[in-house]
């Protein structure tokens, strides 16, 4: 493609690595080369750089696709998905899946990215809600809202909650940070 | 962002205004076609087909000199022209150029009428939306483009060197800039080709590196003209010995116009059009038909001594009424 087809959330593959494209700004001096500031992401690595293309410059589309899948089943040797549409499964070896393991269970949709085919990325929902199965319970009395203490939900991911939740209730937990957001209601 | 009763009114106002000053220096309007068979041919302009080997004009450059051949006098236009994918806040596809020539004329004269036009253009833009809009330029001055390039880069350049001699600075330029470059990009044989590839990709590459951040320190009511170019950056400008006699202005940091006194030598303006053809192949961008109705009216009534000015007058009616963005008070609806 020719860079002035760049707009925003444009895919690239740059050095064999899919790329798509953050934020950009055309600038350009009135007789000179126009030149597209961009800011890249890094599509499997999330690393992000600046890269400007000067007007002229052809660019590589990158072959990405993002596809729905959910959650089977898995442990440390790899984890299960099915697609949504087709109903394949495929097994993801635990380093692409990486910290995001400690969110899945089971049915829990996700999106698998894939670059030239191959499973490159885990995208999960923002937050997910879950069952805490373990926990003390909380000292009888202590109302205070910033006290916390330690859950176990449905994943086995151990999260901070309110002292006065209990073992059945349902949370809704970032999966960014990992942090406790609120009590559901069921 | 601007109601549509005050962007009609600011538009009728600028425009009226526009014309008045010019007018009023003894210029006349003209309108010349908007449907051109040879647009001018230069090196980061890229036209906008119309029809079998017709384009939309990317400015009325070429047939305003034919009026001038043809004893018209001083002129001016207020020209809609066409530049394929220049899309962003302050750029779009379709724009108005003001040009004006002044003959007989020098590059003082049209520059003092890029004053006037701004001062014009912000009182009227003042006394549409009061005295929020922003001050206009209380001051001009007039920097040497060779003595900031010198400034900025600490490179001693004179104007006139070659592909090799500004390669270390443009190696320079193009790791700040974070672009990469391939084996094509560098000519190893030394030629005008070579010398043109590498100015226009300095001058551009050092534009957004050194010159906008060196405007935006400066007193936001100070107009700057940028003047003396390097040769090489002559476009269609009379070379003053080492330099081109060529000026750009900015007004707050932006670049509203480009200057010249122009270039009168058919011969030396077929060369120049020869050389940025062959910058165009070297770049793949599209090939344009020599301007030869243009050139056998230069050999044939010759240009008078002019001067001329293109400015964008969109990007002037954002900046005097405070907008970010030419679509806060654009006529139409700008995705």
């Amino acid at each position: 493609m020719d860079v002035s087809e760049l707009k925003k959330n444009a895919k690239l593959e740059i050095d064999g690595q899919p790329w798509m494209v953050t934020d950009y700004q055309f600038v350009k001096p009135g007789k000179g080369q126009g030149l597209y500031k961009c800011r890249i992401k890094n599509m499997i690595t999330g690393s992000v750089v600046d890269r400007t293309w000067r007007s002229g410059e052809r660019l590589e589309a990158a072959d990405v696709e993002s596809r729905q899948f959910q959650y089977l089943f898995g442990g440390p040797a790899g984890y299960t998905f099915m697609d949504n549409a087709s109903y394949e499964q495929i097994e993801l070896q635990p380093e692409l899946v990486g910290d995001d393991y400690r969110f899945l269970m089971d049915q829990l949709g996700v999106d698998i990215l894939f670059f030239k085919g191959r499973p490159v990325g885990i995208t999960l929902p923002s937050h997910v809600i879950m069952e805490i199965v373990d926990s003390e319970p909380g000292v009888k009395g202590d109302t205070a809202t910033n006290v916390t203490k330690g859950a176990t939900v449905t994943s086995g991911l151990l999260v901070q909650v309110p002292i006065f939740l209990r073992v059945g209730d349902k949370i809704k937990i970032s999966t960014e940070s990992g942090n406790y957001v609120e009590r559901v209601n069921s | 962002m601007f109601d549509w009763p005050t962007r009609v009114r600011l538009w009728d106002e600028a425009l009226t205004g526009a014309r008045a000053c010019l007018r009023a220096a003894g210029l006349r309007e003209v309108s010349t076609p908007i449907r051109v068979d040879a647009p001018a041919i230069e090196p980061w302009i890229e036209p906008i087909a119309a029809g079998p080997r017709h384009w939309l004009a990317t400015s009325p450059e070429l047939a305003m000199k034919q009026l001038l051949c043809r004893g018209s006098g001083s002129i001016f236009q207020l020209a809609h022209v066409f530049r394929a994918a220049e899309r962003g806040p302050r750029h779009r596809e379709e724009f108005h150029l003001l040009e004006w020539y002044r003959t007989p004329g020098e590059l003082p004269d049209v520059i003092a009428d890029v004053e006037r036009v701004v001062a014009t253009i912000f009182a009227i833009v003042e006394s549409v939306i009061g005295a929020a809009s922003p001050r206009a330029p209380r001051r001009w001055v007039r920097v040497e483009m060779i003595d900031l390039l010198r400034e900025t880069t600490g490179f001693p350049l004179v104007g006139d060197e070659s592909a090799a001699e500004i390669e270390p600075l443009l190696a320079r330029a193009r790791a700040r800039a974070q672009v990469r470059w391939t084996a094509d990009d560098v000519d190893a044989n030394p030629s005008e080709l070579a010398d043109l590839l590498a100015w226009t990709e300095l001058f551009s590459l050092w534009s957004d590196l050194d010159l906008d951040p060196w405007l935006a320190r400066q007193d936001p009511e100070l107009g700057v003209h940028v003047v003396g170019f390097p040769v090489m950056l002559a476009a269609l400008a009379e070379l003053d010995g080492a330099r081109a006699a060529r000026f750009e202005s900015h007004v707050c940091g932006v670049e509203l116009a480009n200057g010249y006194l122009e270039l009168r030598d058919p011969h030396e303006q077929r060369r120049r059009f020869e050389r940025v053809a062959a910058l165009r192949r070297r770049h793949g961008q599209g090939e344009l038909p020599m301007p030869e109705a243009f050139l056998a009216t230069l050999a044939d009534h010759g240009l008078p001594a002019c001067a001329g000015v293109a400015l964008g007058f969109d990007r002037l009616l954002a900046l005097a009424a405070g907008c970010d963005s030419l679509a806060e008070l654009a006529l139409d609806e700008l995705g």
